[in-house]
């Protein structure tokens, strides 16, 4: 199986210069197409360190993120954006949508940044947005939804842009238990039947087990990758 | 396309804190309505100073022999001035127009003697051309069925020389061989005008006086004639200027400097009030903007995780930022157009403030459609350079950091 995400020997440390605090101790991780991993730990544990420097959001201290044959620790600023941008779909926690813009032109967004035709972007978003069971909701506002519709659409949003992966940090942590079932049942589908690769962070032990693979962080280095049979 | 979508957003963002956003359209509301009123008094006084020397002193044309106004020597005469008048009685453009003999002579009484110029006018005329019949604040302007030798003088010479309507006094003048000689007058009227210096050295004769005095009652020296449309000015100036081209035919730009700075600083005098209410709207603009920078600053990191550039997200702010001022700008331009037509109609009496500098007139604001422009395109400008700063300040987050704020 290709990988679709390498990582080698990644260490972060914040503020070297004054009081140093090691993140990441040398973390080594391949993340195959199709995979649907979780990352787990205790809190501070850096799993939200590395997702941002896998997302290319951050830089890391030492080693390398090989994404696409291409070491994204060596884009250039606008490089890195440009990067994103066509490669990686982002879920976050909150704040994932745009206020102002309704549902559809939210999923649409990162499709007009890449310059897509009308025509595809409207068969892209009524795709998506029946995917995650939002089809009624196109020219709702983020504020007329509830929590977990906006995380709905904001995997719509993600997948949009047909990246490689989608990055996902703790994507149920203001969700119920409900909507944090609609949102994995939504995740694992894609998964599935498109072959979207997921990686995200969770400590909910229901979305643990959920996962097909999961890898625990303790202290910045990884001490456990099972995948479930 | 995309900067559709930018442009979308932006208008959006206007209205997520309502209050902050009116407060920033308010405030640049209020400085453009100051600023077209301010425009347009100024405006409305340079046009009542301009017309004011106008019609009370230099007219819109002035017609000399060009020796005459180097030399000021009483031979130099207007150029064919028979035919002259006849063109200009003709001329449906001219409103009206009066000769005068000019002399430079003395006036002298019992208690001493002082410089003087000597304007020799058809009464008549100079009422139409200059209202000097208005002018008069003691005695009478000329009367036809008047005697003989009546002169009319200024109220600062009549101050100096302790002149009272009734005084005698003689004139003291060059006839054209260069021959002095001297002629008993009586003032029957004195006048005052805007311009003291004037007042001082200037004094009325009958020109039919002067001529029997000089023997010569065709020596004009100057026309000086009103339009009925300044538009015409140029037009009539050359027709002129190229009938009689023995003659100098001026326009009162060409006479009087002054005036004719006053036309030219119009335009400084406008930028500056433009610079000094657009600095201080920029204040206003930055402030908010920084604000709801620092109010979306999850959400501008979000918007540069997913891929937005640099320059779309500044673009956005910008956007955002001229949309305000467009949204202001009319709403500034309508108080201030219907503040300058209903002024522009009732008009503002500025007789006690302008006396002292002689004009006590009714001041009528004036704005014309090249200014409402130029403060559009101010109030625009203003705007981005507004936005710059925390649209700079939005680039430069760092998409981390910005989405892990609290
Ligand atoms: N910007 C930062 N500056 C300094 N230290 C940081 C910064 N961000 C994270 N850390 C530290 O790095 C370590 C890893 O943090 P990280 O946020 O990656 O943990 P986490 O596993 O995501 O935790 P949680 O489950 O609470 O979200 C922690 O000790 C944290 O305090
Ligand atoms: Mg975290």
């Amino acid at each position: 199986m290709k990988n679709v995400i390498t990582v080698k020997e990644v260490t972060k440390v914040y503020n070297p210069d004054t009081i140093p605090v090691h993140a990441l101790r040398g973390v080594d991780l391949e993340i195959g197409q199709g995979e649907f991993t979780a990352l787990v730990g205790p809190s501070g544990s850096g799993k939200t360190t590395l997702l941002n420097i896998i997302g290319g959001l951050d830089n890391a201290t030492e080693g390398s993120v090989i994404i696409n044959d291409q070491d994204i620790e060596k884009l250039s600023d606008s490089q890195i954006i440009e990067f994103r941008k066509q490669h990686i779909g982002f879920v976050f926690q909150a704040y994932n949508l745009i206020p102002v813009l309704t549902a559809k032109e939210n999923v649409e967004f990162v499709m007009l940044l890449q310059g897509a035709s009308q025509a595809a972007r409207d068969a892209r978003v009524k795709e998506l947005m029946n995917a995650v069971g939002l089809s009624e909701h196109l020219d709702r506002r983020p504020s007329q939804l509830s929590g977990g519709q906006q995380q709905r659409v904001a995997v719509a949003r993600a997948l949009a842009s047909k990246p490689r992966f989608v990055l996902a940090d703790e994507p149920t942590a203001n969700l119920d238990s409900k909507s944090t079932a609609d949102l994995l049942d939504i995740m694992s589908q894609l998964n599935q039947e498109e072959n979207i690769t997921f990686l995200f962070s969770t400590h909910d032990q229901r979305v643990i087990d959920r996962a097909r693979r999961v890898v625990m962080l303790e202290d910045g280095a990884v001490i456990s990758d099972d995948t479930k049979m | 396309m995309f900067n559709t979508m930018i442009i979308k957003i932006a208008w959006r963002n206007i209205w997520r804190n309502k209050i902050r956003s009116l407060t920033v359209v308010g405030s640049i509301v209020i400085g453009v309505w100051a600023l077209t009123f301010m425009m347009a008094f100024y405006d409305g006084f340079v046009t009542m100073y301009i017309s004011s020397a106008v019609e009370n002193d230099l007219s819109h044309i002035q017609i000399h022999n060009p020796e005459f106004v180097d030399e000021k020597e009483v031979k130099y005469t207007i150029d064919d001035y028979t035919e002259l008048i006849k063109v200009l009685s003709s001329d449906n453009d001219i409103l009206s127009f009066a000769s005068r003999s000019l002399n430079n002579g003395m006036i002298a009484n019992s208690k001493g003697s002082r410089g003087c110029d000597i304007r020799g006018i058809v009464p008549i005329d100079e009422a139409k051309l200059t209202r000097l019949d208005k002018k008069i604040v003691e005695g009478n302007y000329f009367d036809l069925t008047k005697k003989k030798n009546p002169i009319v003088i200024g109220k600062k010479l009549a101050d100096k020389m302790k002149l009272k309507v009734k005084s005698k006094v003689v004139l003291t003048f060059q006839k054209t061989d260069g021959e002095l000689i001297s002629a008993a007058f009586k003032v029957i009227g004195i006048y005052k005008c805007t311009n003291s210096i004037f007042e001082e050295i200037n004094l009325f004769v009958q020109q039919k006086d002067l001529g029997r005095l000089l023997e010569d009652d065709q020596m004009i020296h100057e026309i000086a004639l009103l339009l009925k449309d300044v538009k015409q000015l140029d037009t009539v100036q050359a027709a002129l200027a190229s009938k009689f081209p023995q003659n100098l035919v001026e326009n009162y730009k060409e006479i009087s400097p002054d005036v004719n700075l006053y036309e030219s600083q119009m335009g400084v005098i406008t930028y500056i009030f433009i610079i000094i209410i657009m600095f201080a709207l920029i204040f206003g603009i930055i402030n908010a903007m920084l604000m709801a920078i620092l109010e979306r600053t999850r959400e501008l990191g979000m918007l540069m995780s997913i891929g937005m550039n640099r320059m779309k997200l500044f673009l956005m702010i910008v956007f955002e930022t001229v949309f305000i001022g467009l949204i202001a700008a009319p709403l500034g331009l309508l108080f201030g157009h219907f503040t300058v037509l209903y002024f522009s109609k009732v008009g503002i009496d500025m007789t006690e403030a302008l006396e002292k500098v002689g004009l006590n007139e009714i001041l009528y604001p004036t704005l014309n459609v090249e200014s409402y422009f130029t403060i559009t395109v101010s109030v625009v400008i203003t705007a981005i350079l507004g936005a710059f700063y925390p649209a700079y300040k939005a680039i430069r987050l760092k998409p981390v950091e910005a989405i892990n704020k609290i």
